[in-house]
């Protein structure tokens, strides 16, 4: 088999595993013969990703933590007293109306007792409350306005398929492009904030002539659910950014990879695809989908092009960079979902403009808010916006605040002194957090620090990668010390881990476990998980200490 | 001229050719770097972590094996932050695996503990339970899989698909669960496995390691010694190292197992096929023939010594070339010969008995 063959026939893989109904016996060896591709490496491909390798699971709880402080956990416990074929899953991007229910690759938000036990034994009848369709599941979005003025996102603007922006950018040039993005101080959405102009001149300045661009829409770091509204409501930004993009840095391909359980918002974006491609909206650019299998490390952009590769979802070695050496070895402009879907603007209404939609640092951010708010949704704010006013957007507290994790579960928790620290990339740095995705949940007096941390934890633990050590016998470490160190695993959101009994010497290395995994670790999620412990251990010693 | 290009190890200036990376040249000016995931025959995978140092304008650390030198690196193994880095992740490791030699040497020195001792890594953090799953009562006959000694380097996966081209193994699962398995946890047998073994000599900690010496409760290999020789299954020459345990065999010593001479020192680069690396039992076999034999007028064959049965077998060929002349001999080699005894072949075909009917069967 020549080397392009093969990459062809891996790239199809995850495809085929899931056509053929996920991993079980004889199915590896069978698509070995039809693929050429060697069977032990189709096997291990498949037992990576969690949608593959258990396919007789139908049903998935999920047990983030915004859906646990729902009451995630009665549901799962209902449902396999029922007998349904049910599992735990990590967040499934629905933190806004908990608890969520991963059927099949379908996302039902707000399942309770009430439809576990309607469904009467058959996991198949679990349907969203009210809808038995299941389709309908956009949430909360804010401002509840059609505002392009103030909003770069306006994720309540009507459809533009005018492809008005791709003509301006190409009027202009692509140097004068760059420069308006350097000028608008866009910076990565995807949780690292690195400028996008960089990127965009590095992939643009590479001597190999095939390029591509990948659209990051994997989404899955708990408490984030932003690319989600923006693939269901404005696939059209999508697509004009990728395709600006893609003619800036001179590549035909775009790839969007979207996390398996996006069944939903990938329908909305290939509906739009069909719909440009048939216009010629975007001249040649051709865009392509790739649906993800469960794992949230492909978020990571080396891990996604690995998969997106039809490999073991495992990041890479950096440098080289994916701009130098990307996918299939080209370069590749990666970029998060909310990054691309501002570029239309920025082009249309200017550099200047963007820049002053923010407050501390450039533009307008999608803030995802769950937990202990009257209102969570996706609510579009300045870029340096308080706690107390975001919550104000979603329509204010429940209870009293105690924690926040202001950017998914990476970010661990800040305490409520922290309210004021301005929401953008470098404050909140500062804190000793981060606003990474800017997923925020709000922890109010009656949850027990303990209790959320134990959760990041499992997720942290559940998703590594295994690759390396750090990470993945750091994550299991910390995890089982922090359940040792309480005698048993998580209790109630209330009390948390009853105190005494537990061995509280457990936490004596967190340390130095935590030091090694932030050097040590290849990539971002070994670096980052033990933040929710260590952040919770500096701002709530009491709940852990010895009873 | 060309210019040469050269980094600061350890704040000395040393030379490089482009392309090398840290760890080529902290082996050649002698600075030690721990490695486990690092085998020179593999592409670097930068996996576990030991091998980090400090490099100038990185604000990470990096990882030694993987890592290109550039001009003007500055360069640092051993520091603070390194020698922290090294104890805390060889402790964390230790949480993961047995350390008394006892349950975790299976017979080749376990890489890991040799290095835990080493740097003198914590050994109290508490243990976990091994969550990587065996493939039990796999019947092939040669190759043991212990999870509990696994660190997941991926250094046998990466040998079977990369060097031997096979990919009969592969990682499966993810996170702490990760394993080495078969497609469908099948037997080595059932699948595309030819039983080389290279898994087993490439493995820092002994978790693949080969069947026969655990069975039979033989000696750890730093109590055998090692004895160089070529392997005569066939005429390649690859060299292997027979392990001798210095007592047995009335104490003449008896060969109880084969490993590879280290990558990059014989031609063989150390791999060896399933012959070279397990067929080592006729040595000591009762079967095996340890005199010359001659047959007699009874038609029985008889012990004799070299002497006697050379001098017949000469007798017989030159009985030959007297009577028929001498092309009515023909000398064919074995396959199994070297190439410096298939000289010989030819040279007592054409100089002593005068005949150019001379072949080799591996020729055809
Ligand atoms: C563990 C991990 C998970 C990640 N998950 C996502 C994700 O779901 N979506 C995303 O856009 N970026 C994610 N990232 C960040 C990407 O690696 C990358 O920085 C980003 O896609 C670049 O796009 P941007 O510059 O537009 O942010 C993740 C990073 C890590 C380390
Ligand atoms: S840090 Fe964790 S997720 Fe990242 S490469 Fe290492 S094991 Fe994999
Ligand atoms: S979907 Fe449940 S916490 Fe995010």
């Amino acid at each position: 088999m020549s080397k392009e063959d093969q990459q062809h026939a891996r790239g199809h893989l995850p495809d085929q595993l899931r056509e053929a109904g996920g991993l079980t016996e004889g199915v590896a060896r069978d698509l070995s013969r039809k693929t050429g591709l060697p069977e032990a490496e189709i096997y291990g491909v498949a037992s990576f990703f969690h949608l593959l390798a258990d396919p007789n699971t139908k049903l998935r709880v999920c047990t983030g933590l915004s859906c646990q402080m729902a009451g995630a956990d009665e549901v799962l416990a209902a449902a396999k007293a029922a007998g349904l074929p049910v599992e735990g899953a990590s967040c499934l991007a629905a933190c806004d109306r908990p608890p969520a229910v991963l059927k099949e690759r379908r996302v039902l938000p707000a399942v309770g007792l009430a439809q576990i036990a309607a469904a009467k034994g058959d996991w198949n009848a679990v349907h969203a409350p009210g809808d038995s369709a299941d389709a309908a599941w956009a949430g909360a979005v804010g401002p509840e306005r059609d505002d392009p003025e103030h909003l770069a996102l306006n994720l309540h603007g009507a459809p533009d398929r005018s492809a008005s922006a791709f003509a301006a950018a190409q009027a202009a040039g692509v140097d004068a492009l760059f420069d308006q993005l350097e000028t608008s101080g866009l910076q990565g959405r995807g949780g690292a904030g690195f400028p996008a102009h960089i990127k965009w001149r590095a992939v643009h300045g590479q001597a190999e002539t095939t390029r591509y661009v990948v659209l990051n829409a994997d989404e899955a770091e708990p408490a984030t659910f932003k690319d989600r509204e923006i693939l269901l409501r404005r696939p059209d930004r999508v697509l004009e950014g990728l395709a600006i993009a893609a003619w800036a840095v001179g590549a035909k391909d775009v790839w969007l990879y979207l996390r398996g359980e996006f069944e939903i918002p990938l329908q909305a974006i290939e509906a739009e695809i069909e719909r440009a491609h048939a216009e010629q909206r975007f001249g040649d650019i051709r865009f392509h989908t790739h649906s993800g299998q469960g794992a949230y490390i492909c978020g990571e952009e080396t891990a996604l092009l690995e998969a997106l590769e039809g490999k073991r979802g495992m990041p890479r070695l950096r440098p080289p960079y994916p701009v130098e050496a990307g996918l299939w070895g080209k370069p590749t402009l990666v970029h998060n979902v909310e990054t691309i879907a501002c570029v239309p603007a920025i082009v249309e209404r200017g550099a200047e403009w963007f820049r002053a939609l923010g407050r501390t640092e450039a533009g307008s951010k999608l803030y995802c808010v769950s937990g202990h708010v009257q209102r969570p949704g996706v609510y579009e704010a300045p870029l340096g916006i308080t706690l107390d006013e975001l919550v104000e957007m979603a329509g204010g507290y429940v209870g009293e605040l105690k924690a926040f994790s202001p950017g998914g579960a990476s970010s661990g928790f800040l305490p409520a002194s922290k309210r004021n620290v301005p929401m953008d990339y470098k404050s909140l740095a500062d804190a000793g957090s981060m606003l990474g995705s800017a997923g925020v949940v709000v922890l109010n007096g009656t949850v027990s620090m303990r209790w959320a941390v134990q959760h990041q934890l499992r997720f942290f633990e559940d998703e590594s990668c295994g690759q390396c050590a750090p990470c993945r016998i750091g994550t299991y470490y910390l995890r089982e010390s922090l359940d040792k160190s309480a005698g048993r695993e998580p209790g109630t959101m209330a009390e948390g881990s009853p105190k005494g009994g537990g061995e509280k010497e457990r936490l004596t290395h967190v340390a130095d476990v935590a030091w090694q995994m932030n050097e040590g670790s290849i990539c971002g999620l070994g670096q980052a998980a033990p933040l929710p412990l260590t952040t919770a251990l500096k701002h709530f010693p009491d709940e852990f200490a010895a009873s | 001229m060309i210019a040469r290009s050269t980094v600061t190890l350890q704040g000395r200036q040393v030379p490089f050719t482009p392309g090398e990376t840290i760890l080529d040249v902290a082996k050649r000016e002698g600075v030690e770097i721990p490695t486990l995931c690092h085998d020179p025959r593999l592409d670097p995978a930068g996996a576990c972590r030991t091998c980090l140092v400090e490099v100038s304008g990185q604000r990470r650390l990096m990882p030694a094996c993987a890592t290109k030198c550039g001009e003007g690196d500055e360069i640092t193994a051993e520091s603070e932050r390194v020698e922290r880095h090294r104890k805390t992740l060889l402790g964390l490791y230790l949480t993961d695996h047995p350390f008394s030699r006892d349950e975790a040497e299976r017979g080749p020195p376990n890489e890991l503990l040799d290095m835990a001792e080493r740097y003198a890594a914590p050994t109290d953090w508490g243990t976990l339970d091994n969550k990587r799953a065996a493939r039990h009562g796999d019947r092939n006959p040669y190759i043991d899989f212990d999870p509990e000694l696994c660190i997941s380097c991926a250094r046998c996966t990466r040998y079977c698909d990369e060097v031997e081209g096979v990919t009969a193994i592969t990682l499966a699962g993810r996170g702490s669960e990760t394993t080495i398995t078969t497609v469908d946890n099948l037997s080595l047998m059932d699948t595309t496995c030819e039983m080389c073994g290279g898994c087993i000599d490439t493995c820092p900690t002994g978790a693949m390691a080969e069947k026969l010496p655990l069975t039979h409760g033989l000696k750890k290999e730093r109590e055998l010694t090692k004895v160089r020789t070529t392997c005569n299954f066939c005429g390649v020459g690859c060299q292997l190292d027979l392990n001798v345990d210095p007592e047995g065999h009335d104490g003449r010593g008896r060969v109880v197992k084969v490993t590879s001479p280290e990558p990059g020192t014989t031609t063989n680069d150390g791999n060896l096929c399933v012959k070279g690396r397990f067929a080592y039992e006729f040595i000591h076999h009762e079967d095996r023939l340890t005199t010359p034999l001659i047959r007699g007028d009874d038609g029985e064959l008889h012990q004799a010594s070299w002497e006697e049965a050379l001098r017949v077998a000469a007798e017989g060929l030159m009985g030959v070339r007297d009577r028929h002349g001498a092309d009515a001999l023909a000398f064919v080699s074995s396959s199994r010969c070297t190439m410096e005894e298939n000289y010989l072949v030819q040279k007592i075909s054409r100089a002593a008995l005068g005949t150019n009917n001379v072949h080799q069967c591996a020729a055809t």
